[in-house]
């Protein structure tokens, strides 16, 4: 790949892709011209208790992956634990002169080739603050490691987790569900319940009828999902719906002075 | 505060300028082990340390040095065309308008959450001195780990040719582009990583 179609790849890589099949399919054509049939994108997290929070993109068979999932080995995995030794990419089979391999890594890896999964190469990604990564590409067991693309590999790998990681903040961003919001009249019907008043009290304070305070709140509670009065309360509070300076400190004038 | 130095201003500005001097002794010599000139046992000055060097300092009001960075021209001499030419697959990018970064300092006395600041500000610094200045691309020298975060930080980068094991350590040549659009780039990379941030501390 020459140095201009190479640089017009990452450049896709991390700013074309609108979603994570826009990345899948750019990484592929990536991993393809480096000589590899595989890539696995991945936050060091466990992946099955992250539930959609880490970062995790592959072309992996089937069978690899439920391997890798099946065994948890997001937290374990030695390429992983490698990856945390340095910047630098490395290929899997230099693994065991960077860390300390016990046996249950040697069995890991042993299964991992029960599986096809041959020799590969995982280029580490971490920016401070955040948990750590790495872009791995592999190859099935029995195919050459394509040594002289290993330098492009890197690179590749590098503008690839910063692909993966301004999609993920995204998906984060859209995944929170919409807050509730109410009306201004379910609001003070909320306030005075949190003030202990009942829905006769406050019908009187508020002007209006008794059945139309218990309508407020019970739509109030709706909006929130919730059937008791106590956990709406709970929830306007932490949301700043309402605040304990509007409990506490505000006083009721019923008759202005 | 945000001193913007031109050498041809030093005298007024020496305390701020020897600040950042010594904090680039404590980072680049003493933590990085970098082989680099030492002027009198406490200041880090090489040979573009000259007239023609800008410098981006961020300090206190007394001249505490927190955060800098160095910028010289591409048309003279400079790191990428001196020394590592060989990470660039054409010619080391030379232009009236392309400002080479180097020296990139975060002063080692800072806290992990305050360096996380100083960098960010100085990062807007560097695309705000480049729109005031008319500057439309930076090119700079990164170490793998350093790279990443470069990356991180939204601007638009490319590689300017594969990266290369040298002394040991692996480094890349990349070209940061310029643009009315890079302060709000730099804003959604700031935006990413709040969002992906792990080691938010609870105050105490």
């Amino acid at each position: 790949m020459g140095m201009h179609s190479m640089a017009t790849q990452f450049m896709r890589v991390v700013e074309a892709a609108a979603n994570a099949d826009d990345l899948t399919a750019a990484m592929a054509a990536v991993t393809e011209q480096l000589g590899f049939q595989y890539f696995a994108l991945t936050h060091h997290v466990d992946i099955v208790a992250a539930s959609g929070s880490a970062i995790r993109l592959h072309n992996y068979p089937v069978r690899w992956a439920d391997y890798y999932d099946r065994n948890a080995l997001g937290v374990s995995d030695p390429v992983h634990r490698a990856s945390h030794m340095t910047s630098l990419g490395f290929p899997w089979s230099r693994m065991s002169e960077m860390i300390p391999m016990t046996r249950e890594d040697h069995r890991v890896l042993a299964l991992g080739r029960d599986q096809g999964i041959g020799d590969g190469f995982t280029v580490p990604a971490h920016v401070p603050g955040e948990a750590r990564g790495s872009c791995s590409f592999a190859n099935e067991a029995g195919r050459p490691m394509p040594v002289e693309m290993l330098p492009l590999a890197q690179l590749a790998g590098m503008f690839a987790f910063e692909g993966a990681r301004r999609l993920w903040a995204m998906r984060g961003g859209l995944q929170m569900p919409p807050r509730p919001v109410l009306t201004d009249r379910q609001r003070d019907c909320v306030l005075w319940v949190a003030r202990g008043k009942s829905d006769w009290e406050i019908s009187h304070i508020l002007g209006v009828g008794e059945e139309t305070v218990a309508r407020h709140i019970k739509q109030a509670c709706e909006r929130y999902g919730v059937n008791k009065r106590t956990y709406l309360v709970i929830l306007t509070l932490f949301d700043g719906t309402l605040t304990f300076s509007d409990i506490f400190r505000r006083r009721y004038y019923p008759f202005p002075e | 505060m945000l001193h913007v130095v031109q050498s041809a201003a030093r005298p007024a500005s020496d305390a701020v300028l020897r600040s950042m001097f010594a904090a680039r002794k404590s980072v680049f010599v003493d933590l990085l082990k970098w082989d680099v000139p030492v002027l009198d046992g406490r200041y880090e000055i090489d040979q573009f340390d000259d007239v023609h060097a800008t410098y981006l300092i961020l300090a206190e009001p007394d001249g505490t040095h927190l955060g800098s960075a160095r910028l010289l021209p591409t048309t003279r001499p400079h790191i990428l065309d001196s020394f590592y030419a060989g990470l660039c697959d054409d010619a080391p990018p030379r232009d009236a308008d392309t400002f080479e970064i180097t020296r990139f300092c975060l002063d080692r006395r800072l806290t992990a959450c305050e360096r996380r600041q100083v960098r960010d500000t100085l990062v807007t610094a560097l695309a705000d001195h480049a729109l005031a200045t008319g500057i439309a691309t930076y090119s700079a020298i990164a170490e793998m780990g350093w790279f990443q975060q470069i990356l991180a930080f939204g601007w638009r980068c490319m590689p300017l040719g594969l990266p290369r094991i040298i002394d040991g350590t692996m480094l890349a040549a990349l070209r940061i582009e310029i643009t009315p659009e890079t302060p709000s780039l730099l804003e959604s990379g700031r935006a990413t990583a709040a969002a992906l941030r792990v080691d938010r501390r609870v105050a105490a």
